[in-house]
């Protein structure tokens, strides 16, 4: 492992055990602001939750460009109490029923509690080869109902708990690097920049409620920011046994680039191009209609905003054992420096931007 | 002003999403002795304003006044007239229900012969209007009218009353009753009471109101389930439990600040409540939330059990409540 990879390592580690659970993205205000303000010039977070870090570059009508990585994670939330100190819970965004069964969790009421979830045993259930349904799970604190009435009222967050660990080649495995892992990446590659080799001023957006919401978190912070361009980055399913090849990306080849009517042709070639220009490990990938990412609503907020979307390898989404590797983590990093610094892509939208009204 | 006298009138007036001229109507002459200005905008949203010291924070208070319905969308060679369902219509509560078209035809909602409960759904009903064949109806109703199952309520025991369409005119009633409560009293922000239109087919007038207001703050008022009746799904939310903070539904979650404040509020005021998380069914809380630039947005809700039938089901004590604690909320910004 090189060096830089050391530095994202530890970055997304920090990152990632931080609760952000859909919602909640707000609770890691002070954290965020402690671990990344100092390489910013302006730091805010709107009234919806997004986290806005904004890097000038000292030069006058420069275009602005946006880097956005969704901050808030998928999770759980407490619905009742019950008697014997069980939680009933519902999901926060799309969680696998599988990975629920006895899983480690961490309560984040007013104080912050561990617990796991418990079910009927399969040997006491009938269809005992069938998993149990949410609604039968419950998570198990030894608190009294009254304690927990106290600590953790109903709508009090709960996530997996946090546990990172290494495995051969580089490989990270643990919680919610969907999508902090590419928030710290971003964070990390606009820091190292130094200001007089940015064409444009960058603003990076740690973005709420991508998980939960139709349109996302992002549309706030698009439409009070008005960027020139933009750059979406979110993790992408990566190839396991049986799965697609034109649905997956590989691990350990680089970031995805993809081609979408939700995003910006231009834009996404002018990528691809730096990506070969740079020699950037990357694949190209094709999603048709939509990305599943924040691409379509940035790229249709306010008067439009020409973005491409950018993914990093990931498999086990949405469990605790999310993996990712750190060469591609690597390959993110380079491309968002090359990108926030290419004055080619900078003057183009800027320029098409004037073109557009000088017609 | 008496709640139920205010919902009785709200509830006998017919208006189904996209069509809400009638309530419209209805409401801009209750709550013009309550506002500064009142206005329509383009969809048909009305929106009132009580000015306050400064407009630099703007609460936004919403409820819908339209409700579902049926569109007609053919008519049988022997008179029958086919609808589609106009929002989250439940076609075994909705069956042999009287109706009543915008242009005032009555109607009857029953199923073809020999269909089976479990198979209720648009294409199986028809609305006898009693005419004699498909030309006398054509005299009375025509492809795109809107009917809607007649509205009226009546009194249970105690607090608690039954009818339709309380989802969203119980909403509608504490918007009223909060707009008379702070009319006396001076303010430091602007508070804007909005009936909006469309949300039964998707909060769709909240999103245009709430993007001309850019609201600072905003509260919803809509109705929302309970977990309190024999056989219902579990949810820790009751009739005569009080007002219901939302925490969550399935098309928003709320912003913390406003939970807190709410909490905070009716703790401190001894104002009953409880905490709502409703796990199937979304509110204009959503659409306020994210439009233009964003605002913490939070909601009020009136625990209801049956919605969407002939005979949900409130508790007034609930209704007052959600009027006091939305009262204090705005003289606390």
């Amino acid at each position: 492992m090189n060096q830089i990879q050391q530095i994202l390592k530890d970055r997304i580690i920090k990152l990632c055990s931080v609760m952000s659970v859909s919602g909640f993205e707000k609770r890691a205000k002070d954290t965020l602001y402690e671990k990344l303000g100092g390489d910013f010039d302006e730091i805010k977070t709107d009234p919806v939750g997004n986290h806005i870090f904004i890097k000038r570059c000292g030069k006058e009508n420069a275009p602005l460009c946006l880097v956005d990585a969704h901050f808030d994670e998928v999770g759980m939330m407490v619905t009742d109490i019950l008697d014997g100190g069980f939680l009933k819970f519902t999901q926060i965004g799309g969680l696998s029923l599988s990975v629920l069964q006895a899983a480690d969790v961490i309560i984040y009421g007013r104080q912050t509690l561990r617990g796991v979830i418990i079910s009927t045993p399969p040997h006491l259930r009938d269809g005992s080869d069938k998993l149990a349904a949410i609604e039968d799970l419950l998570i198990d604190t030894g608190y009294s109902k009254e304690a927990l009435e106290e600590i953790t009222p109903v709508g009090t967050p709960v996530g997996f708990a946090p546990v990172y660990r290494e495995m051969l080649s580089g490989t990270l495995v643990g919680k919610s690097f969907d999508n902090k892992a590419c928030g710290a990446v971003c964070a990390e590659a606009i820091a190292s920049i130094d200001r007089s080799d940015l064409p444009c001023d960058v603003a990076l957006m740690l973005s709420s409620f991508e998980e939960t919401s139709r349109l996302g978190g992002v549309s706030s912070g698009v439409y009070s920011l008005e960027p020139d361009y933009a750059v979406v980055t979110d993790v992408n399913l990566a190839r396991v046994p049986d799965t697609k090849k034109y649905e997956t990306v590989p691990l350990f080849e680089g970031i995805s680039i993809a081609f979408s009517t939700a995003t910006d042709r231009a834009l996404t070639l002018a990528s691809e191009k730096l990506c070969k220009e740079k020699d950037i490990p990357h694949t190209m990938t094709a999603a048709p209609s939509s990305t599943g990412t924040n691409s379509p609503t940035v790229n249709l907020t306010g008067r439009g905003v020409p973005v491409v979307d950018i993914g990093l390898p990931l498999k086990n989404m949405h469990t605790y054992n999310e993996t990712v590797s750190l060469d591609d983590a690597e390959s993110l990093y380079r491309f968002i420096r090359e990108f926030v610094m290419s004055k080619e892509i900078a003057e183009f939208f800027k320029k098409r931007e004037e073109d557009i009204f000088n017609v | 002003m008496n709640i139920y006298s205010t919902l009785q009138k709200l509830c006998a007036c017919p208006s189904i999403s996209g069509r809400e001229d009638n309530i419209r109507g209805l409401i801009s002459e209750m709550i013009l002795p309550f506002a500064d200005e009142v206005r329509v905008d383009s969809l048909g949203n009305l929106i009132a304003l009580k000015k306050g010291k400064s407009s630099e924070q703007r609460l936004m208070l919403c409820a819908h006044m339209d409700e579902i319905g049926f569109l007609v969308n053919f008519i049988e060679d022997d008179g029958s007239v086919r609808v589609a369902p106009i929002g989250g219509i439940n076609f075994t509560a909705s069956s042999y229900s009287c109706l009543i078209s915008e242009k005032g035809v009555r109607g009857v909602l029953v199923p073809e012969g020999k269909v089976k409960a479990e198979d209720f759904k648009a294409d199986k009903f028809y609305i006898d209007i009693g005419a004699k064949n498909k030309k006398d109806a054509e005299r009375r109703v025509s492809i795109g009218d809107f009917f809607v199952a007649e509205g009226g309520i009546k009194k249970l025991m105690g607090k608690r009353i039954a009818g339709r369409p309380l989802d969203d005119r119980i909403g509608c009633a504490v918007l009223l009753s909060v707009a008379e409560a702070l009319w006396t009293k001076e303010l430091d922000a602007d508070v804007y009471y909005v009936f909006s239109v469309q949300e039964e087919v998707g909060c769709r007038g909240s999103m245009t109101a709430a993007f001309a207001i850019a609201p600072t703050h905003s509260l919803c008022f809509d109705v929302t389930g309970t977990g309190d009746t024999l056989g219902a799904s579990s949810m820790a939310c009751k009739l005569g439990g009080g007002a219901a903070v939302k925490i969550k539904d399935s098309s928003v979650i709320c912003s913390e600040e406003v939970v807190n404040t709410l909490c905070k509020l009716a703790k401190e005021n001894k104002i009953p409540f409880q905490r709502e998380i409703l796990l199937y069914g979304g509110t204009d809380t959503s659409s306020m939330q994210l439009a233009g630039a964003g605002c913490l947005a939070g909601a009020l809700s009136i625990p209801t059990r049956y919605i969407h039938s002939g005979v949900e089901t409130c508790d007034l004590g609930d209704v007052e409540a959600c009027a006091s604690l939305a009262a204090l909320f705005a003289e606390n910004i």
